[in-house]
């Protein structure tokens, strides 16, 4: 009885991770296919080739925007645990007036959806002469409500005699921060680390309102304009490259940090 | 090494009450001094405005007769230790006592040198590569020790240190603590609410309660002179036994409670006469409590009196009686034949009692 329930149970799992990974897999293979074969829908192919992927970076500079999105995430990524680390730390260990106000005021900015902000940080950017450089990707991404929140119940829950005792060490508040509680929080850090580098990543809307040159448009952008723009011109093999080329460096990172992922995954709905 | 010299010191958290009253105290070169009280009095505040941690609302510190109100934790020359030990968990015991000389840019050579030393002095050499967390309170508590002692500083804080040991390590950890002092030769100013810490490690104890002194002295001083009844209370343990009653005049000057009668003839306590026929408050701690008097002269006086319990600890029996409502503690030798439900005398040696006034609770001389 016990293992006909648990061959049951297993048998949906495969089931359900088989048609999660099926489309994955149909997509790599296809983007490998010759053109003709691929409406065909199979997984293997008659012959392998890289066609396609040679098509599509002749057709647009996949390598360049591949460059600009590691460049704008890493920097969005380091800035916010630099920057919300900061806010986080004087939000929930220093006195003075206005501190509560001023934290449920950087919450209450979570709650606003992008859509009501897009267009004065577009008008702001115009402003500042930032559309089409890379000021408009990094700057307005240097720092998150959520990384803020996630730093300041971190910081909370560190002891203060710590903190004394680094004050009597001759520590800085910036020291403080940096080499004394920063190796106390590691799991924060890499969880705001994640979900920062993924954000930043991932953001599509943003980049394709503020860069229209394509030399320093990001993946996703490129992506999305080379797939539903005319740029393909409807040939699905140059389309699925261009999707898998967007995909691996998200893989490799998922394969690496799985681990981490799960938990940031996981912590972000629990902690208070 | 250094005074510590406070002035008219307030505090207050939020601007509206005041935590710590108008302390003023002096501790001297090289001095022991220990603040005691109970929870919530102030102690752990006066050490940080000390350390420079809380800034002080008003008054003057002096340390090493320089005033440093507003002078940093690192620039004040004290290193504190702290009751939950306080060390960086990412570091090794080494780098926990380094940490501090290497921020102040001394050369590696010198640091090496002190850590050694300070490792030595504590018997924690072999535990200089270890974690925080791979060690036991006992440890964590001198390697926080060590941090302090690596910096060489004028005045050493302590903020119950030993609070968090199981009480036959803090009984140990007390004896290391008067050596520490000997072999150091520093100014050590060290906070507990435990008063046999207080009673048996300070050169002079300050007694606080709600944030204001109740008294200043040496251990002994406390014990047999308090100034007030909450110094008489909080100091001695078993705690002395206070009884409420009245004073009249007899042939003698007497205390009246119901039930006894004791006469006061022999306490030489010239202010007493002005307390003729109002209420007062007898103190008598439980070792001046005989069952057997020395001797027949009206020094013992006899009080017939219930058992209510008996605890027998092998070195000394404590006597728990029953007169009327009041509950008194008597100390008496282990031999003694009492047990409960008992009716028996005993005996008050009185010209070791203390007399308080009920409305302001000071001693009456
Ligand atoms: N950071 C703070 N903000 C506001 N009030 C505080 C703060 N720290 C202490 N207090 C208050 O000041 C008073 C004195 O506190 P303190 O910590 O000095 O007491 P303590 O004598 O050290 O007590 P304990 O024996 O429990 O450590 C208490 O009433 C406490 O509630
Ligand atoms: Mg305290």
């Amino acid at each position: 009885m016990k293992i006909i329930k648990k061959t049951l149970f297993y048998l949906i799992l495969v089931a359900a991770a088989l048609s999660f990974i099926y489309p994955f897999i149909w997509m790599m293979m296809a983007s490998l296919a010759p053109e003709q074969e691929i409406g065909k829908l199979v997984i293997f192919p008659s012959e392998f080739t890289f066609d396609n992927y040679v098509s599509m970076f002749s057709k647009i500079p996949i390598g360049r925007a591949l460059f600009n999105s590691l460049f704008v995430s890493t920097i969005n990524t380091g800035l916010t645990l630099v920057f919300a680390s900061m806010v986080g730390y004087a939000l929930s260990r220093m006195r003075f007036r206005g501190r509560n106000t001023i934290f449920f005021i950087i919450i209450f900015t979570m709650s606003l959806p992008f859509q009501i902000t897009l267009i004065p940080n577009y008008i702001t950017m115009v402003k500042l002469h930032w559309v089409d450089t890379y000021l408009s990707l990094t700057v307005p991404f240097m720092i998150t409500a959520f990384a803020i929140l996630m730093f300041r119940q971190a910081f909370k829950g560190l002891p203060q005699a710590l903190i004394d005792a680094a004050r009597i060490d001759g520590c800085g508040e910036l020291r403080i921060v940096f080499t004394i509680l920063w190796p106390n929080i590691k799991p924060t850090i890499i969880t705001v680390g994640i979900l920062a580098f993924m954000a930043s990543w991932n953001e599509v809307i943003w980049p394709l309102i503020v860069i229209r040159e394509e030399q320093l448009m990001t993946l996703p952008q490129l992506v999305t304009l080379f797939v539903v723009g005319g740029r393909a011109e409807s040939q699905l093999g140059v389309k699925l490259a261009s999707a898998v080329f967007l995909a691996t460096p998200v893989i490799i990172a998922y394969l690496f940090f799985q681990k981490h992922f799960i938990q940031s995954m996981a912590s972000t709905g629990l902690k208070e | 090494m250094a005074n510590v010299k406070l002035v008219n010191i307030i505090k207050s958290y939020d601007g509206k009450t005041d935590v710590v009253k108008n302390v003023s105290f002096e501790i001297r070169d090289k001095e022991f001094v220990v603040l005691v009280g109970p929870s919530g009095c102030g102690k752990s505040t006066i050490l940080r405005m000390i350390a420079g941690l809380e800034d002080i609302t008003s008054g003057d510190l002096y340390i090493d007769n320089k005033r440093v109100n507003d002078l940093l934790p690192k620039d004040r020359d004290i290193a504190m230790v702290f009751q939950n030990y306080a060390l960086y968990p990412h570091m090794t015991v080494y780098q926990n006592m380094a940490f501090g000389l290497k921020i102040k840019r001394i050369p590696r050579k010198e640091i090496d040198r002190r850590v050694r030393r300070a490792a030595d002095i504590l018997e924690i050499s072999y535990l200089l590569d270890r974690k925080p967390k791979a060690m036991s309170g006992g440890q964590r508590q001198r390697v926080a020790i060590g941090r302090a002692i690596v910096r060489d500083p004028k005045v050493f804080l302590f903020d119950e240190p030993l609070s968090n040991l199981d009480a036959k390590l803090r009984v140990q950890m007390r004896v290391e603590m008067q050596k520490l002092h000997k072999k150091l030769q520093v100014t050590i100013i060290y906070v507990t609410h435990d008063q046999t810490e207080a009673m048996t490690l300070g050169n002079r104890i300050v007694v606080l309660k709600d944030g204001k002194i109740m008294q200043i002295g040496a251990p002994m001083e406390l014990y047999n002179t308090p100034d007030n009844m909450f110094v008489a209370g909080f100091i001695g343990s078993p705690p002395i036994n206070f009884i409420h009653g009245e004073i009249r005049k007899k042939e003698a000057l007497v205390f009246t409670d119901t039930g006894m009668e004791i006469n006061l003839g022999l306490l030489h306590n010239e202010a007493i006469n002005n307390y003729v026929n109002k209420k007062i408050v007898l103190g008598i701690r439980p070792e001046n409590i005989h069952h057997i008097p020395h001797d027949k002269s009206s020094r013992f006086a006899k009080i017939s009196i219930t058992i209510s319990a008996v605890e027998q600890m092998g070195n000394e029996m404590l006597v728990y009686a029953n007169l009327d409502k009041l509950q008194m503690i008597a100390r008496l030798p282990s031999d003694s034949t009492l047990e409960a439900d008992q009716l028996t005398e005993l005996y008050f040696d009185t010209p070791k009692i203390l007399l308080f006034d009920p409305e302001n609770g000071n001693v009456i001389k």
